[in-house]
């Protein structure tokens, strides 16, 4: 006996005949057998598509395709980050070259300036005594 | 409950024996009950309560004893009476929809009766819920709280609270009444 059964008083005989338990509505089981009869009719086309894999041979088979597709993608995978990686390398190297390339451009540019420069000066005054004589 | 914690003779009880169909006919009142005080609407308490039979047919092979669907069937109904009402805005319960005694010729007093289950259709939810269980079920605190997961110390002081609050309003409404 729980301390509320010890101490009975109206409000709770009262609360208890008014919260006696009901009668279900008439069919209730059959109406919930029905829904259920229902509810498996309406998953069976996706049961039948899956019981595909109940057959153990299919399953393997399933499970051996699904590894050598895993693989196989793998290795696919692996050879393009190679190529990738020897495509960037040459990248690299072909751009080093064009920077050595453009640097010895400039110093041969720097230097036919100079003689460019320092050829005006020298050309009038070895012209002049030919044209005399 | 903890299928350890059963009597052995509950345990015993298997439900083998009994096909699906007698399993709703034994259960549906009490679950059907649970819904309508819960909701205090006839239909949705239908609909709510064939929801828990279909759960239950899914989840049936994980049902050791009859003892232990009744535990589960309590536990789910109750949790689905709290999923509905919060979905749903609470509607106010008339007069007229207050469910009938299913034997009038045991009932005491009709309107008395017909009021409190008002009251209680208007209690918070945590609250109308152990009420129900409390008196309808007539389970003990430390059943309650285990359906519910909640402390027994909560159980008791929500049906410490509701009792109380019922009481104030019969007072209030029908001041003859000696509760």
């Amino acid at each position: 006996m729980n301390p509320i059964d010890q101490n009975p008083n109206r409000l709770e005989n009262v609360l208890k005949e008014a919260l006696r338990r009901q009668d279900a509505p008439e069919n209730f089981a059959a109406d919930v057998l029905a829904r259920i009869d229902q509810k498996s009719t309406e998953s069976e086309p996706q049961h039948s598509w899956m019981s595909i894999f109940s057959r153990p041979a299919l399953r393997w088979a399933a499970c051996a395709a699904v590894f050598i597709c895993l693989t196989l993608g793998g290795i696919h995978y692996r050879h393009v980050q190679r190529e990738r990686a020897k495509g960037e390398a040459a990248k690299q190297q072909l751009m080093l070259a064009l920077r050595i390339a453009g640097s010895k451009l400039q110093l041969a540019k720097e230097r036919v300036n100079d003689i460019n420069a320092a050829r005006p000066q020298s050309q009038p005054e070895s012209r002049t005594p030919r044209s005399r004589s | 409950m903890a299928m350890a914690a059963l009597p052995v003779a509950d345990r015993d009880r298997a439900i083998a024996g009994m096909d699906f169909a007698d399993i709703v006919r034994h259960y549906q009142s009490m679950v059907f009950s649970i819904a309508r005080h819960f909701l205090g609407d006839t239909s949705s308490a239908e609909e709510l309560a064939q929801d828990v039979f279909l759960q239950l047919h899914s989840a049936l092979d994980g049902l050791e004893s009859g003892e232990h669907v009744k535990f589960w069937l309590r536990k789910v109904t109750a949790h689905r009476c709290i999923d509905h009402r919060r979905r749903r805005r609470p509607r106010q319960v008339s007069l007229e929809d207050a469910p009938e005694p299913t034997s009038p010729e045991n009932a005491g007093d009709p309107l008395l009766a017909r009021r409190l289950r008002q009251y209680v259709a208007s209690l918070p939810e945590k609250p109308r819920l152990v009420t129900i269980l409390r008196y309808q079920e007539d389970m003990l605190p430390e059943d309650i709280a285990e359906v519910l997961a909640m402390p027994v110390a909560t159980v008791k002081s929500h049906l410490q609270r509701s009792l109380a609050m019922l009481r104030e309003k019969v007072s209030r409404t029908m001041g003859e009444v000696a509760l």
